[in-house]
């Protein structure tokens, strides 16, 4: 099991992705909009979301501080200033 | 323990100033000037307009709370990095751009200083605190994106400055590397 989190429009919320950790991250992509379209990431409900609302986000693949490993879908951060 | 900040725009600014407390000295670096747009979303004052913002910070921190501080206003590059970094025992990254990152990192690395990176999407929705370690710079979607001119995007700077200074102070005082994401929805170890 993989703990997913979706971070869209300042809200971030965890999916238990029943998927193999080496998912490509254009699968996360679109698995990340299903979720997200149909409620499945507690507080992150967007019936509506564009399909290519995930297309510029950054995948990473960390271990937790809780040893877990962890997928972040979250938005690009290219600024400090 | 003397600590470097590199770019002190809207996120190194208040960072730097939420660190004006910890036992430590404080070097910064950043070669821009400070405009009238940067008041709404850094932390300069109307006195500061026209200033170097090396020198600006160096002097809000000595005339409103006596700390000191060491401003440099040169723009950190491959030929002047390891000197600027020399005596440092911790570099925060705060610079606007991924160049600018790696350049800092590798010279960090190559002088064994440990560095944490603070970082904020464009969209004011989201940022990171994270070491180097695990950290990979991100590139504006297009140049000269859009950023937070207008303050509009304060909040998530504030959220994501004070928990990169706090990142700096468990480092300070413990050697803890924490990272963590920063959201409207809050800060989540990771």
């Amino acid at each position: 099991m993989t703990i997913l989190n979706i971070t869209y429009q300042g809200q971030s919320a965890d999916y238990d992705l029943a998927m193999d950790y080496a998912t490509s991250d254009g699968d996360i992509r679109r698995i990340a909009v299903e979720v997200v379209r149909s409620g499945g990431a507690r507080g992150l409900h967007v019936p509506n979301l564009p399909t290519d609302a995930f297309t510029s986000y950054v995948v990473d693949r960390l271990r937790g501080p809780d040893g877990a490993q962890r997928i972040y879908l979250r938005p690009k951060v290219p600024f400090g200033a | 323990m003397r600590i470097v900040f590199c770019g002190v725009g809207a996120l190194g600014s208040h960072a730097l100033m939420l660190c004006r407390n910890l036992e430590a000295e404080l070097r910064v670096i950043d070669f821009d000037r400070v405009e009238s747009k940067n008041l709404a979303a850094q932390w300069y004052v109307k006195q500061s307009v026209g200033k170097h913002k090396a020198e600006a910070v160096r002097l809000q921190l000595a005339n409103f709370y006596g700390v000191k501080a060491e401003g440099i206003a040169v723009r950190l590059a491959a030929t002047n990095a390891a000197q600027l970094l020399a005596g440092c025992e911790l570099a925060v990254d705060c610079f606007d751009n991924a160049d600018s990152r790696i350049v800092l990192a590798e010279a960090a690395r190559a002088g064994g200083v440990p560095l944490v990176h603070g970082a904020l999407a464009g969209d004011g929705t989201f940022g990171l605190v994270r070491w180097d370690d695990r950290f990979v710079p991100d590139r504006e979607d297009q140049p000269g994106q859009p950023t937070c001119e207008g303050g509009q995007h304060l909040p998530i700077i504030g959220m994501t400055a004070a928990t990169l200074a706090r990142a700096i102070a468990d480092f300070v005082g413990s050697g803890l590397q924490r990272d963590y994401a920063v959201s409207l929805s809050g800060v989540a170890q990771t």
